[in-house]
């Protein structure tokens, strides 16, 4: 485990450097403006986080593609062999892009605490807060790891996938059913009722875990053939 | 390590770039691989490297450590040298102090503070094959070592490559340069016709696909067998075109259909070392000896 915690390091440090972080960064910041422009009432403060937790998985797919397009082709072909398997390095860069949108997570779930909310809310929302930015961020490095330079190589039609995926998620995430897709639109209309962590919570999160899964296991095959 | 009928093409209906390879490189070996622009010894070298799943078969027996120094080491990343090397060297759980034996012996620790995308060429080609020694390699692969080497790092490349050789370590070189031609023992494969075979000691390169290369080089104790293509597959196999002529005056009547000449006029002092450059990427060139 050592070597892909350190080849995580790696690519985190070569991402910082590199400054790319400051576009998803500028895009949170955007939508926290957005957000909480005006202060959010007592009591309304879970919908607001299902929105920014909705809104924002473009924001991470876009930092977990920056992270890993980062990488220069032939760098992963060292990275491989210097932490000895490829497996290592795909683990590696999924590590490193979903610590770099746990950071961004975080700032999405604390900011509002100091200058969105009217009133501090209870640990109930803080943790649906968390655990709503989870999902969101999970599916944000899926995202951005399917449109990857390994994965698709043409940056205008990875930008494209990147957005219309998610715009085909926001649409199919309307209907009824709810496992067609990451149910987004579910984890907003679900985050303003009173009882979301009891009753909704666990079946939202199941399904949106079960894509995530698909999604980092298809990711992780396509790399198979797609060093 | 074993390579047993290693297969690789890029997609599922894309023709093979190397086809049921068959080669037995026991410890020790020092091999030199050659061929043509795109006959796949850059493949063959990721194959062996690990880094490129082979599409069918299997490579048994990989040494733990492997160590890959790329033909353009890629300098669009952040970081110094030093600061690079000392990310690798933790990669590979070895101590950053490894770095400084190896900076001393390639000539870098005059750029060592030098940011990856402000070095020359030459500089980066020594990161690039620094970060494959900083642990001690049970497999070395190197892609064009010694290109835009200067003539020191030219010098201490051989001697690193026996050492490594000595401890039983397997070194695989992609080589246009015959950096390593005057080594004894050495084992040299050719990459062509989508396969990979042993070349006799003295036997040159087949010049062309498509004209006739002397027969299969007598066993060797490195190697199995050479692998010639089998004739179900949608590459080009075996041809059994006309033979060379030894003699350089008889090219026109040895011109086969479907090639072509092309005349490239040079400086007379120059003749001999673009004729050897051309020969060393497998064409069949020579020195016509007219001045204008």
């Amino acid at each position: 485990m050592k070597p892909t915690l350190l080849l995580v390091r790696f690519k985190i440090a070569a991402y910082l450097r590199s400054h790319r972080i400051i576009q998803p960064f500028v895009g949170l910041l955007a939508m926290l403006i957005i957000l909480y422009s005006t202060r959010v009432l007592a009591g309304h403060e879970l919908s607001s986080y299902g929105d920014s937790a909705a809104l924002l998985v473009p924001v991470f797919a876009w930092a977990a593609r920056g992270l890993l397009d980062t990488e220069p082709d032939v760098q992963r072909l060292i990275s491989v062999t210097a932490s000895g398997r490829p497996g290592r390095e795909v683990t590696a860069g999924l590590l490193a892009a979903a610590a770099v949108n746990a950071v961004l997570a975080a700032l999405a779930v604390l900011v509002p605490l100091g200058i969105g909310f009217a009133v501090m809310p209870g640990g109930a929302v803080l943790a649906g807060g968390l655990a709503l930015h989870f999902l969101s961020l999970l599916t944000g490095t899926a995202l951005g790891a399917l449109s990857s330079r390994p994965i698709l190589r043409d940056q205008a039609m990875s930008t494209l996938v990147m957005l219309g995926a998610y715009v085909a998620m926001l649409l199919i995430s309307l209907a009824p059913v709810t496992w067609l897709t990451v149910p987004l639109i579910s984890w907003m209309r679900a985050a303003g009722r009173p009882s979301f962590l009891a009753s909704a919570l666990p079946g939202l999160a199941a399904i949106t875990l079960a894509w995530c899964t698909a999604a980092f296991l298809a990711y992780t095959y396509l790399r198979r053939t797609r060093p | 390590m074993r390579l047993a009928n290693l297969s690789f093409r890029y997609a599922r209906r894309a023709p093979w770039v190397l086809h049921d390879v068959r080669l037995d490189l026991p410890p020790g070996t020092v091999a030199e691989v050659t061929g043509r622009n795109g006959a796949g010894k850059s493949t063959l070298l990721r194959l062996l490297a690990g880094t490129t799943r082979p599409t069918r078969g299997t490579i048994a027996d990989r040494p733990p450590i492997v160590g890959y120094a790329p033909e353009i080491f890629p300098v669009g990343q952040p970081f110094t040298v030093i600061a690079y090397l000392s990310h690798m060297a933790a990669v590979r759980g070895v101590p950053a102090s490894a770095v400084t034996p190896w900076a001393e012996r390639l000539g870098m620790t005059t750029f060592l503070d030098v940011p990856l995308g402000d070095l020359s060429k030459g500089s980066a080609h020594k990161v690039g094959l620094a970060q494959a020694l900083l642990a001690p390699p049970g497999l070395l692969i190197m892609d064009e070592p010694f290109s835009g080497l200067d003539a020191e790092t030219r010098a201490e490349l051989p001697r690193i490559i026996e050492e490594v050789a000595a401890a039983g370590g397997i070194v695989v070189v992609s080589d246009h340069q015959s950096g390593l031609a005057d080594r004894p023992g050495l084992t040299r494969l050719a990459v062509e016709h989508n396969t990979v075979r042993l070349l006799s000691p003295g036997e040159a390169l087949a010049p062309d696909p498509h004209i006739g290369a002397s027969e299969a080089p007598a066993a060797d104790d490195v190697f199995a067998e050479s692998t010639p293509l089998s004739s179900d597959t949608d590459a080009p196999g075996e041809r059994a075109g006309p033979r060379l002529s030894p003699d350089p005056t008889d090219r026109a009547e040895t011109v086969v259909s479907g090639k072509t000449v092309i005349e490239v006029l040079v400086d007379g002092d120059e003749a001999e070392a673009v004729t050897q450059k051309l020969r060393a990427d497998g064409y069949d060139a020579h020195i016509r000896g007219e001045r204008l």
